[in-house]
């Protein structure tokens, strides 16, 4: 894999006051990859992903996104202009979903494409339509939000962030706000969206998914990356004692 | 016979063939507690009959002259034209400077900030009448030394008829009280609504106006629909400076035949009916806003 990267993440550090959650994080995610992030809450492993589309604001280091360059503690209008271009470039999934409540699923699906990019109506409704159509909702095109169930609110929000079009798929959590018969339809989207060759960074406690899928797995403790491996050689031979606690704890959990 | 929206087969005395006697017994209950909240509903509309018939009662009883009521009624519709008039007009501009108060509030930007506190605390902290005093003859002082200075257009802004004044006056007062309660609406909208239209691309601006705006407005609305249900009646307060509506005109009359109780009945009356009409079309909208969040 000697193609450029689609994110290059370079000695990451983010401070909330005076915890230091993000320590010297390197991380790069090659085109088609699949990189699944694992680890305790509270490892760090959501703020980092959040730091790759400046959801939450990297304190030092820098991130690169398609080859757009962005240095951690910019402000002024250049720092805001390069944010919104990595945010046109990188689709984001919630745990919550955050679908917006008061627009239909389609209107939810459209509305970036057409305020954001410009696009007009009818090419962006038939865009959604397809990406409604691959996750399998296209019927419930006119339905509101609070009419679907978790698992299909959650589906409706990876299709809104696939018609943006962006060059990698952030996942934060996707499934943990589900109800446990939920999560396979989301997860089978997911995999199809591995399978077609997306660019995906993970956030996950599903490990079935993450040895499944996964093109990497990348271990976080105490806001560092701790083991990035193969997922059969993360699962089969853990180096480090934490990453070894991690696998033992899901297994007794039957998770 | 009562009236009830359930399918005949359900109606009370029809249910012959019922499908299960589970089945039955629930719409037997459902039945049951409709025609429970009818009787009730009767009951109480009864009392309120009883409440109006003694109120007029005791008026014929102290030579009330229903018959000046009949033949005045007409000046206090002339009346509510003028007040719904400034209320209409005050409730559309306070919307604004509440928008724009609450959007302030919330800001980062400490100039913003300090004014929007600055507003909200001056206008709510100071009896509405004595605002319409210092706008209505306060002002004009201001713009007679402005003319003076030689600043005739600016001076001329500060001396104001009356309306426009009373309109001023309720604008600023319910926009302070409304930014509170827009700013409590734009709050209540979850972070995650924010966050997810912030990494689809979106800009400050038009998060607010495509995302947050739309789901706190269903919030706001019912509050801005007591509020201007209030502002009809403290519109009566601009009857101080002569301004031709209900209350002035009730005053007037009451004044000179003498005839308060017939009058100031009438006032009375005519507001009650405004704010019935109010609290019918505030229904509506609210049902109407409701719409995408039934399950």
């Amino acid at each position: 894999m000697n193609a450029e990267p689609i994110v290059r993440i370079s000695n990451l550090h983010k401070w909330f006051g005076m915890l230091h959650v993000l320590r010297d994080i390197s991380l790069s995610v090659q085109p088609r990859e699949v990189v699944c992030i694992i680890g305790r809450s509270g490892s760090g492993k959501s703020t980092m992903l959040r730091c790759i589309n400046f959801l939450e604001e990297p304190s030092d280091g820098e991130i690169e996104i398609y080859g757009l360059k962005i240095p951690a503690g910019g402000k002024g209008k250049e720092h805001n202009r390069l944010v919104h271009e990595a945010r046109l470039m990188t689709g984001m999934v919630f745990q919550e979903f955050n679908l917006f409540p008061h627009k239909t699923v389609l209107e939810n699906v459209i509305e970036a494409p057409i305020i954001v990019k410009g696009m007009s109506r009818p090419n962006a409704i038939q865009l959604a339509e397809e990406k409604l159509d691959s996750v399998g909702l296209l019927f419930k095109k006119d339905e509101y939000p609070v009419r679907l169930s978790g698992g299909q609110k959650q589906r409706v929000a990876i299709a809104r962030a696939l018609t943006m079009e962006p060059k990698v798929m952030l996942f934060d959590e996707p499934t943990s706000a589900l109800d446990p018969e939920l999560i396979g339809e989301v997860l089978n989207v997911m995999k199809k969206l591995a399978k077609d060759g997306t660019t995906m960074l993970v956030v996950t406690h599903e490990m079935g998914f993450a040895r499944e899928v996964a093109d990497r797995v990348v271990v976080m403790a105490d806001g560092e990356i701790v083991e990035a491996e193969k997922p059969e050689e993360l699962f089969s031979h853990p180096k480090d004692p934490r990453t070894q606690a991690l696998i033992d704890r899901y297994r007794t959990g039957g998770g | 016979m009562v009236t009830n929206s359930l399918p005949e087969k359900n109606a009370p005395g029809a249910s012959l063939k019922p499908d299960s006697p589970e089945q039955s017994m629930g719409a037997a209950l459902v039945a049951l507690q409709q025609r429970q909240r009818y009787i009730h509903s009767v009951k109480v509309t009864i009392v309120w009959l009883v409440l109006v018939a003694v109120l007029i009662g005791g008026l014929l009883l102290i030579r009330f002259q229903p018959s000046y009521m009949l033949e005045h009624y007409n000046i206090i519709l002339q009346g509510a034209g003028a007040t719904l008039g400034v209320s209409l007009a005050s409730i559309a501009i306070a919307t604004v400077l509440a928008l724009f108060g609450s959007v302030a509030r919330l800001s980062s930007s400490a100039i913003a900030q300090g004014i929007s506190g600055f507003y909200v605390s001056v206008l709510r902290g100071t009896p509405l009448l004595i605002q319409i005093f210092i706008i209505y003859l306060g002002l004009p002082q201001i713009g007679t030394q402005l003319i003076r200075f030689g600043y005739p257009e600016v001076g001329r802004l500060f001396i104001m008829d009356a309306i426009p004044a009373g309109i001023l006056a309720l604008s600023l007062n319910y926009g302070a009280y409304m930014t509170e309660i827009f700013r409590a609406g734009l709050q209540s909208i979850g972070y995650g609504q924010r966050e997810a239209a912030i990494a689809l691309g979106m800009t400050p601006w038009q998060v607010l106006r495509r995302i947050i705006l739309p789901q706190a407005i269903r919030i706001i609305i019912p509050d801005v629909g007591n509020q201007f249900i209030a502002m009809q009646k403290d519109s009566a307060l601009v009857s101080v400076m002569g301004v031709w509506e209900i209350t002035y005109l009730a005053t007037r009359y009451a004044k000179k035949d003498s005839k308060y109780m017939e009058m100031f009945i009438l006032a009375a009356a005519a507001y009650w009916i405004l704010t019935i009409v109010s609290s019918w079309f505030q229904n509506r909208i609210e049902k109407r806003m409701s719409r995408a969040y039934e399950r």
